[in-house]
């Protein structure tokens, strides 16, 4: 009999309203309900202001709900045994300047409990892209606080990766390591809950997203889930079909193939039954993938 | 309670880096050096037969070493006590600022620490920080002129360390309001308030007769009032380091009073920030 695992991150419910002296404030989160199974790499997107950030410092224990609970490896989130299996990076880190990047990992893992060798924070400064040099943080390009953060958030090797916006000031070559970066602590069997705006990013992460919208979850599930473009397919025929009699049936020319944007199953089976009556031969069928922007804007929309 | 120190360390290995202190523990070394190279003393069955400084005579007249001793030692606490604690206030401004830095408390909260360690953490860690100064300046003063007169006392230590008290009153009130206003500016504008109104406050009978009886008077006796007498404390530690005989029980109340003035406001700085949302 097995131990049943208890999800990486459960929310149920979770409401957060900024109140200001004056004035109603601002509604965060308005009832979010969500589950991150252990192993997962979730991507976090929505608008400026949906409310993800607040998600995550709720995740966390830096701010506390108004209304709704809270699990975070099965325990309660200020509890100092789940904090240690949490490797956190926030969006804008600010980092003691006088210090240097081994002495910010040291400190770091004096408070995390951890007992690293100098070997192992050289090995890790080195995993992010980083010397151990006798630089001083405060001269460091954002780029490499970045990467300093990162390193931080990978002490210990956690559980559970809350990274926001990770790649936020790095160029394009780093960020490519960072991806790698990230899909070697996926395979070590980390959790990753990713909040960035750069989609394609989350696309290549990812394979879970949600998309948050004025404090609710709009839309959650796996990523090919999610891409696919309700009410469209994408398909190949056999040499030698007819084309006026395929645009009969209501298929589209598209590209090398043929689309159909007429509906569900039904519709298309109806539509394939034509063709296929005119004497074309179904070679391939796939059903039609957006890319994660289309899948933002469309739902942000309240499109399909 | 190890988390707490865990911070505290953390506090000090940060001090260590930055070049204010650095700057401090180096200017008390080469005071200590120069005075250890120019400074001669001559004692003659306990009494100081010569002084010289640069060369220069001191003293004509032939005085008892300890009496000298004494005053150089009123001298130095007094200057230490008032000085050190404007030098603090303004070096030590930043570190509960720092900490409390948009991108800082939200990483340090997600770490194994719980709020109210981070606070009494960076409370210990400044306050072990001046301790180390008075410390090493105190020590290095008294061996400095042990060494050169012969003439042993540890008072200077002693004083100094009940001048250190005092600054844990003014460290309280510096790190409460960091905590409320995130400013280094506003809390070593508190720090310096803090260290006048204690004076203030030990001489608030002959101050008060100096304003006009009425609205002014009593607003300026309800403003002292919650305040440590930090001027007592530090004419205190100027006695007890110069040897001169010292009510204990009055010092222990002094003492006392800047301890629960700073376990009240640690306690509003603790119920305020386990309740703020970052």
């Amino acid at each position: 009999m097995s131990i049943p695992v208890s999800p990486a991150v459960e929310v149920l419910e979770l409401e957060k309203t900024y109140r200001g002296l004056v004035g109603p404030g601002h509604r965060a989160l308005a009832g979010l309900s969500l589950t991150i199974p252990r192993g997962a790499a979730f991507g976090l997107i929505g608008p400026n202001g949906a409310g993800k950030t607040t998600f995550i410092k709720l995740l966390l224990g830096i701010a506390r709900p108004d209304r709704g609970t809270v699990r975070v490896l099965g325990g309660d989130p200020e509890d100092a045994s789940v904090r240690q299996q949490v490797g956190y990076l926030p969006e804008r880190l600010h980092l003691p300047a006088a210090l240097k990047a081994r002495d910010v990992l040291r400190s770091v893992s004096v408070l995390k409990r951890l007992h690293p060798t100098g070997e192992a924070l050289r090995g890790l400064l080195e995993r992010v892209g980083l010397r151990d040099s006798e630089q001083r943080v405060g001269t460091y390009s954002k780029g490499m606080r970045q990467r300093l953060g990162l390193a931080m958030a990978l002490l210990g090797e956690p559980r559970l990766l809350v990274l926001d916006e990770p790649t936020d000031g790095i160029d394009p070559p780093g960020r490519v390591e960072v991806r790698a970066l990230l899909l070697e602590e996926r395979r070590r069997g980390a959790t990753l809950l990713l909040n960035s705006h750069l989609l394609a990013e989350t696309e290549r992460v990812c394979d879970r997203v949600g998309v948050l919208d004025r404090g609710r979850l709009v839309l959650e599930g796996s990523l090919d889930e999610v891409r696919r473009a309700s009410g469209r397919w994408f398909l190949r025929f056999a040499p030698g079909a007819d084309p006026a009699a395929l645009v009969r049936s209501g298929f589209t020319p598209e590209g090398p193939g043929w689309a159909f944007a007429g509906g569900d199953e039904g519709p298309l089976n109806q539509a394939l039954d034509q063709a296929r009556a005119a004497g074309a031969r179904l070679v391939e069928l796939v059903p039609a993938q957006r890319d994660l922007e289309a899948v933002l804007s469309r739902t942000l929309e309240g499109g399909p | 309670m190890r988390q707490v120190w865990r911070v505290a360390l953390d506090l000090l290995l940060e001090a260590s880096r930055r070049r204010w202190f650095v700057a401090l523990f180096g200017a008390i070394t080469v005071v200590l050096v120069v005075l250890g190279l120019s400074l001669q003393l001559e004692v003659v069955d306990g009494a100081l037969a010569g002084s010289r400084l640069f060369g220069q005579v001191l003293l004509k007249d032939l005085f008892l070493g300890q009496t000298v001793l004494g005053f150089l030692n009123f001298a130095v606490a007094l200057v230490a006590f008032h000085g050190g604690a404007l030098f603090l206030c303004v070096a030590c401004s930043d570190f509960a600022v720092e900490l409390l830095a948009e991108g800082r408390i939200e990483h340090l909260l997600s770490l194994p620490v719980a709020r109210w360690q981070l606070l009494f953490g960076t409370y210990l860690g400044v306050l072990a920080l001046a301790a180390a100064g008075v410390l090493y300046g105190s020590l290095g003063l008294t061996l400095l002129l042990g060494v050169k007169s012969g003439l042993w006392s540890w008072r200077l230590a002693q004083g100094s360390a009940l001048g250190w008290v005092g600054f844990c009153a003014i460290y309280a009130a510096m790190l409460t309001t960091a905590f409320f206003v995130r400013s280094a500016a506003a809390s070593a504008a508190a720090g310096i308030a803090t260290l006048v109104l204690g004076v203030l406050s030990s001489n608030r009978e002959a101050v008060a007769a100096a304003i006009e009886a009425g609205a002014g008077r009593w607003a300026f006796r309800v403003l002292v009032m919650p305040f440590p007498r930090l001027g007592d404390l530090g004419q205190a530690s100027a006695y007890l380091a110069m040897g001169r005989p010292f009510d204990a029980l009055v010092t222990f109340k002094l003492a006392l009073g800047c301890l629960l003035f700073s376990g009240a406001l640690l306690s509003v700085a603790a119920w305020w920030f386990e309740r703020k949302d970052f």
